[in-house]
């Protein structure tokens, strides 16, 4: 059934430009109907947890293309199968009045696909495949634009993730030379831990983290995301907040966790390089994004820095890190996407820089109340989703000690600071409207298919933020190796 | 012997015949009697790689009954066998797809003298393959030669022939310090066939004699063969050459000719000289660092170029470099690898040719860029096997692209660790260097154009036939084929390693 | 019973702060308005009184995660700042019914203005750091809206500042929470601090430094150098009942967490004679120093009692950086006198800005003849500030040195033995010289003017609802002043308790 999950949604929205739908809402129900049947089918093996391995086929004899869920994986296939119904629909409403819907939508939905294939991958190769694949697909949805812009900023994601996996594929070929399968297993694959190929094999490793490093947005290979951010905002949101930049982090969690052992890894350059990467991140994003004035790029750099939290989190090697990871990779996903989705119903009424922000609240009263909620989750007010997170972040850290640890909290401390500066206050503006004009009520609302994902995002999360424990009690057994 | 041991020697017999037979003939008879013979050696080919399945070894087959040394001999193992059926194949695939617009490029009623040069191409290449004399090596590669020349030069204006010029001068010369070498070796020798000849060279190399006649032999075969293969730093014939040429002729000059001439040598390597013999000479450490200089300035040149037809061809040069990477390894991995590679590149570059000729063509016969917008569109079963086989060449997986990084890559692993490190990263610019050109030209060619340049655009002169359509997806769905199906390809070609020499 | 009522206590003035906001009959009618709000706060002052007696209950309210609950406890300090806090609420609303009434927006202002008072409450009775870190920004956040609300240019910006300075002194609470939690044996406060000296999970220096900064964190709201530049700033944008309680209330909001941080989480034996008292009790007597200059210098109003609030605040940390219990006592002293003055001059100021428009000090020339009451209630106000008996300032201030001086006799450095007390009582020095001439200026004065005499005839007392206040806070400063043992005793056994 996980074949059906990861397959069908790709042949679906293959099979797309046979139907040239003329009208939108015939296009509107094939594609809800693609995706609300994949998640259907994703969703209770996801929370009954099959951990049943399916072979699609053989590349080679080493090589298989297979897929299982474990703990982890579950994790990822949830936040995707449950938020990609709602960017749908999101989509649906905001691209109305675009051309190409057809090839949009077909590539839109074939990465749904693509993306659980990554998720639900059993070995390395599987994901390596899914993870090349991915690029390719949502190169066309980065360029829908077709400005020079567009293009521009589609030709430099491309680059980036080409060379991102070649390095990554450096990796591979690491693992298969010195461990002879690909397959995933928690704790890492234990002929790497033994033998005196360990020197060799966290070079291997370090070279693997770049690569996989250029969609999780590790500084100095983060470039492309910020310029990303001119693709459509449904393009964005899901792919640049959820799928395409989680996929980065989800390939690193895998190859620290489940192929090259943290047994092997902690304590060397090979765990301490990327910390001080990650740590550096994190408050080098935060930074770029107070300057920048646009506020799909100020988010993209948001993101830039809450990736690093996640990555901080799988490399301290231990598993409470890892689950402070892991739960910063679920409610980052839903608060990013919540401020993405608000920007894009800004930005359809023509509100692209923070300046303009101003006095927005009579207008779009729903959209502003989200983001400002958005905001305050993700700086970490408590109880909100965010701060959760923050703290098991900082108490696996401090029950590490050690340099880097507590630089890593320091960084996370300092972020939360700036992060409050560049979203918090563009949120109190949308409420003061002193020096612009004054809009009507309701001026500039959006329809209802834009706004009831938006409200029923909040609502998750703030049934989240009040009982987490749902959430936390499985990803700390995930975060153990539990399946 | 069976009858199916015959069917080397009979294929090689009936391309020739099938050459002389075609001067006689009009366009379209020419063209439909290459075409059966293509189509006919494929399937005797393919019955011989079966039967090498079962058979052990290899087993030779004397053409004439010349005794030694002066006899032709013929060798069938199950390497040349499944490399044969796999050019076979190609070549066929690549004439149905490719000749569609032969009339923009050749004259009518000099149309069946390219079809005559097709088949003796195809039999010199399967001499190649099969062959176990130095002799008849030498015969073909002067017909091969000679047919690629007049390959290229079919087509009558300016720029054409003078790359075909440079390329007959570069060729001659390149034959001629083989055949420098082939005498050489003789002399201190005194034998052709290949088995008397290892034989002795190995007497040679133990007692320590002639030992720098031997080192130069090595080198002037060797250079002569890197020479007609476009290796760096003897590449700079190739762009113009492939450039200029009509695109079937580029396919199948890039394709499989420059194959012929390594399959060649790595048979000089293993079955004349011997492993051992060829490692203490060194010589394999340059074909390694001129492999991999000839991987990056290749794709750094394909980044530069303008014209989608050259930046194919300096694509090739990158290419022959992996080739080259792989065999300056030393070792059977490493063999084993390029030879797969070979095999993935032949299967590609004739569909990157020619469907970059049919998009061109789309596109009012610009090459540039800028006119390509849209192409995609216009001819949609060329966009479609232009990205395919552009897939193949950066390394996506499922293409056999990636199956020959992964080969090189675990051949490059056993290696010290410069070389190792070497490899890999040269194997990782190399495919980004591939993705900046050749996946920013399938952007380019499914960019929507503006509507002005779209009104613009003439039908072209001969647009792509059904036949030649089919044709093209089918050997573009080969290398996904070779992607996922490589097994029993990569079987055959250790085993065949294995009793090579 | 009682624990319940915390929620209550947390809720109530939430919930009509809620409804004053979105229900248009409560919020837009201006009578029925101060009714509403009026009774809340009449209810809450009860509900503050039952809790104050019922003695100490914990209630978890919730669990953001298995060892993260969200709890409160009526403890003795909860009671005592909760109880101080409602009051000081409850006057400067009265006084509000009728200041506000040449405002604008009053609605929104009222909203905020009890939704705050829910969190402060809530924050007092914190029974853990992670629960008073959430109700600290939640106050920072709420609380925005009262110096936000004039919406001229320098209001957005004073809050922007507010916000910005609050938020990193927040974070950098918040760091020292994430190193606190783990590294001590409860997470509930304990009175004397908890800390796993054995078993710490990180350098002993290194917790030191965090310490500092944490301290310095909530420090910020309580204006203490180098994180005091947003108060002169914030408190006198703000309309004057507003700015009453900034100075007066919301700065304890700071107090309380570093009293929290240093009694009951860590425990003075870990800090006394390192690096960290030395310098927080430089930062801190500093502050008191450079506030009285800058209030000196300053000749708008509401400013110099703002760099007053500056300076008085520091007062109170100075106790508490000095680890003595006489010093404890005084601090907590010294919260109620503060409280109770500063309310009183915030209010003082709003009538007269209210009545005449002016806001320099030296506007304020005979306006005393005209308005005697108010200053007269100044007059006492100011001496409890300076310290003068029989007011309370007095007796906060002598405990305070009178611990200075006991505290510091171990101490490494010998220097603040002595120089601790003098800055205090320069200070007061400096306090009469800042306060004293507006009641000077004011009673015994002429203005220069024909027009300003003119404008000085037309002036009158300001109505009851201003005046009564205020009376009433002079009244409870001179009464506390003249009977304090019943507060003396409560502080001295709880600061017994901490030390």
């Amino acid at each position: 059934m996980l074949i059906f999950a990861v397959l069908f949604p790709m042949a679906a929205g293959a099979l797309f430009p046979l139907f040239r739908f003329k009208e939108d809402k015939s296009r509107g129900l094939y594609v809800m109907a693609v995706v609300l049947i994949t998640s259907a089918v994703a969703l209770p093996q996801i929370i009954l947890g099959t951990a049943a391995r399916e072979i699609l086929f053989q590349i080679t004899e080493t090589l298989p293309i297979a897929f299982r869920l474990d703990g982890v994986g579950r994790i990822f296939a949830g936040i995707v199968a449950v938020l990609w119904p709602l960017s749908s629909l999101y989509a649906l409403e905001y691209m109305q009045h675009e051309k190409n819907l057809d090839a949009f939508f077909s590539f839109y939905t074939i990465c749904f696909g693509v993306t659980l294939g990554i998720a639900c991958a059993s070995n390395l190769m599987t994901l390596y495949l899914f993870y090349e694949l991915m690029t390719l697909i949502t190169l066309p949805l980065v360029m829908h634009g077709g400005s020079q812009r567009s293009v521009r900023a589609g030709l430099k994601y491309l680059y980036y993730s080409i060379g991102g996996a070649a390095l990554a594929f450096i990796g591979l070929v690491y693992v298969i030379y010195y461990g002879g399968t690909t397959e995933f297993a928690y704790g890492g694959v234990s002929v790497f831990t033994a033998g005196q190929t360990e020197h060799n094999m966290r070079i291997g490793y370090l070279i693997c983290f770049f690569g996989f490093g250029v969609k999780a947005a590790v500084f100095p290979l983060h470039d492309w995301l910020p310029d990303a951010s001119v693709a459509p905002t449904p393009v964005t949101a899901l792919l640049h907040a959820v799928a395409v930049v989680k996929s980065g982090v989800f390939a690193i969690i895998r190859i620290t966790w489940f192929t090259f052992a943290p047994a092997l890894l902690a304590g060397t350059f090979a765990q301490y390089i990327p910390l001080a990467l990650c740590v550096f991140t994190i408050v080098y994003g935060c930074t770029m994004a107070l300057k920048e004035q646009n506020l799909k790029r100020r988010l993209a750099y948001s993101t830039v820095s809450n990736l690093s939290y996640i990555l901080f989190g799988a490399l301290l090697m231990t598993s409470q890190g890892l689950r402070g990871g892991l739960m910063h990779m679920v409610y980052h996903a839903v608060m990013k996407i919540t401020l993405f989705l608000c920007a894009g119903v800004y930005l359809q009424k023509g509100v692209e820089y923070v300046q303009d922000m101003r006095g927005l609240h009579r207008a779009m009263p729903v959209a502003t109340a989200v983001f400002a909620l958005g905001s305050l989750a993700m700086t970490g007010i408590p109880p909100l989703l965010g701060f959760g997170s923050k703290w098991a972040l900082a108490e696996a850290a401090v029950f590490e000690g050690g340099l880097l640890p507590v630089a890593g909290i320091v960084a996370l401390v300092i972020s939360a600071t700036l992060t409050a500066f560049y979203l918090i206050i563009p949120s109190v503006s949308t409420y003061v409207s002193r020096g612009v004009k004054a809009y009507a009520p309701g001026e500039l609302s959006s329809g209802w298919k834009a706004l009831s994902p938006l409200l029923i995002i909040s609502l998750v999360m703030m049934f989240f933020s009040f009982w987490p424990m749902l959430l936390t009690d499985f990803i700390t057994y995930a975060a153990a190796g539990g399946l | 012997m069976s009858l199916v041991q015959n069917f080397p020697f009979f294929s090689i017999f009936l391309c020739i015949f099938g050459g002389v037979v075609t001067s006689v003939l009009n366009k379209k008879a020419a063209r439909r009697v290459t075409l059966c013979i293509s189509a006919i050696v494929f399937l005797m080919s393919a019955t011989v790689w079966h039967y090498t399945l079962s058979a052990t070894g290899s087993y030779s087959f004397m053409m004439g009954h010349f005794p030694a040394p002066f006899g032709n001999e013929i060798r069938i193992g199950r390497l040349e066998a499944v490399m044969a059926t796999l050019f076979s194949f190609i070549m066929f695939m690549t004439l149905l797809s490719g000749l569609f617009n032969l009339d923009n490029h050749a004259q009518p009623q000099k149309q069946n003298l390219f079809f005559v040069m097709v088949d003796l191409s195809l039999a010199a290449l399967l001499v190649m393959l099969y062959t176990n004399d130095l002799f008849t090596a030498y015969v073909f590669i002067e017909i091969m030669t000679i047919a690629s020349c007049a390959l290229i030069m079919v087509r009558q204006n300016g720029h054409t022939l003078v790359s075909a010029t440079r390329y007959m001068i570069m060729n001659l010369l390149a034959s001629g310090i083989t055949l420098l070498g082939i005498s050489m070796l003789y002399g201190i020798t005194g034998h052709l066939l290949m088995p008397q000849l290892k034989q002795a060279v190995s007497v040679i190399h133990q007692r320590g004699l002639y030992s720098v006649p031997l080192t130069v032999v090595v080198l002037l075969l060797t250079v002569g063969l890197s020479i007609k293969s476009a290796l760096f730093p003897f590449h700079s014939w190739a762009p113009d050459a492939y450039g200029n040429a009509p695109p079937v002729s580029a396919a199948i000059l890039s394709g499989l000719v420059s194959k012929g001439y390594i399959f060649l040598l790595i048979k000089i390597f293993y079955r004349v000289i011997g492993m051992d013999v060829v490692r203490s000479q060194h010589i394999l450490e340059v074909l390694f660092v001129f492999g991999i200089a000839g991987m990056l300035i290749g794709s750094v040149s394909a980044v530069r170029q303008r014209d989608i037809r050259r930046m194919v061809a300096y694509s090739s040069v990158a290419q022959i470099g992996y080739v080259f990477m792989g065999i300056g390894m030393g070792t059977a991995a490493g063999t084993a690898a390029a030879l797969f590679h070979m095999v993935a590149h032949a299967a590609a570059k004739p569909v990157l040719f020619i469907s970059s000729a049919a998009l061109t063509d789309a596109s009012g016969d610009h090459k540039r860029f800028h006119f390509l917008h849209g192409a995609g569109y216009r001819c949609k079963a060329a966009g479609v096997s232009f990205s395919i086989t552009a897939m193949s060449m950066v390394g996506i997986p499922l293409t056999a692209g990636f199956i020959s990084k992964v080969r090189l890559s675990l051949a490059g692993m056993v290696l010290p660790d410069a070389y190792r490190f070497a490899v890999l990263f040269t194997l990782a610019i190399s495919t980004l260097l591939n993705a900046v050109y050749f996946l920013h030209t399938v952007v380019s060619v499914y960019r929507k154009a503006s509507p002005e340049a779209q009104q613009a655009v003439p039908c072209p002169l001969h647009p792509m036939t059904l036949q030649s359509k089919v044709s093209l997806v089918i050997l573009a769905l080969l290398t996904l084929i070779l992607g996922v199906l490589s097994g029993p390809v990569m079987q055959s070609i250790f085993a065949g390693l294995r009793s090579f020499s | 019973m009682n624990g319940f009522l915390m929620v209550v206590a947390l809720v109530l003035p939430v919930l009509a702060g809620l409804m004053v906001g979105f229900v248009p009959q409560i919020g837009l009618h201006r009578k029925t308005r101060s009714i509403f709000v009026g009774a809340a706060l009449a209810l809450q002052c009860l509900i503050v009184v039952l809790i104050a007696l019922g003695g100490e209950k914990t209630v978890v309210i919730l669990h953001l995660s298995e060892n993260l609950p969200i709890a409160l406890r009526s403890d003795t300090l909860g009671v005592i700042f909760s109880l101080i806090m409602t009051a000081m609420w409850t006057a400067s609303a009265f006084f509000a019914f009728s200041y506000m009434t040449h405002e604008k927006n009053e609605k929104t202002y009222y909203a905020f203005f009890m939704m705050t008072l829910g969190v402060l409450m809530a924050l007092c009775f914190a029974a853990t750091l992670v629960t008073m870190y959430l109700f600290f920004e939640a106050v920072t956040l709420l609380s925005l809206e009262l110096v936000l609300h004039e919406r001229t240019k320098e209001s957005i910006a004073a809050s922007i500042k507010y916000l910005i300075y609050s938020v990193a002194g927040a974070t950098m609470g918040l760091l020292g929470i994430f190193f606190l939690v783990p590294n001590t044996t409860s997470s509930y406060f304990v009175l004397g601090g908890s800390l796993n000296v054995e078993a710490l999970t990180v350098a002993p220096s290194a917790l030191l430094g965090v310490l500092f900064l944490t301290i310095v964190g909530f420090s910020t709201k309580a204006g203490m150098f180098p994180m005091h530049g947003w108060l002169p700033t914030a408190h006198p944008v703000a309309p004057s009942p507003a700015s009453a309680v900034l100075s007066g209330v919301i700065t304890k909001a700071g107090v309380i967490c570093v009293i929290r941080v240093i009694y009951y989480s860590v425990g003075v034996e870990f800090l006394r004679g390192t690096w960290v008292q030395m310098a927080l009790l430089t930062l801190a007597t500093v502050t008191v120093f450079m506030g009285s200059m800058m209030a000196l210098n300053e000749s708008l109003l509401k400013k110099r009692l703002a760099f007053s609030s500056v300076s008085q605040v520091s007062y109170i940390l100075c106790g508490l950086f000095l680890f003595d219990r006489t010093a404890l006592t005084g601090a907590l002293l010294h919260v109620i006198f503060h409280a109770l003055i500063k309310d009183g001059l915030f209010l003082f100021a709003g009538a007269v800005i209210f009545k005449t428009g002016y806001t320099y000090v030296d506007q304020l020339k005979g306006l005393g003849r005209k308005m005697p009451v108010v200053f007269l209630c100044f007059t006492i106000l100011s001496l409890g500030l300076i310290g003068i008996p029989p007011t309370g300032g007095f007796i906060s201030k002598w405990y305070i040195a009178e611990g200075a001086i006991a505290g510091l006799s171990h101490f490494p450095v010998p220097v603040f033995t002595w120089l601790v007390p003098a800055i205090l009582l320069i200070s007061a020095l400096l306090t009469a010289g800042y306060l004293l001439p507006v009641s000077i200026t004011g009673f015994f004065s002429q203005p220069d003017e024909e027009a300003s005499q003119a404008k000085l005839n037309e002036v009158c007392e300001p109505c009851r609802l201003m005046t009564v206040p205020l009376i009433i806070l002079t009244l409870a400063v001179v009464f506390l002043g003249v009977f304090p043992n019943l507060m003396i005793d409560i502080f001295d056994s709880l600061a017994a308790l901490l030390v």
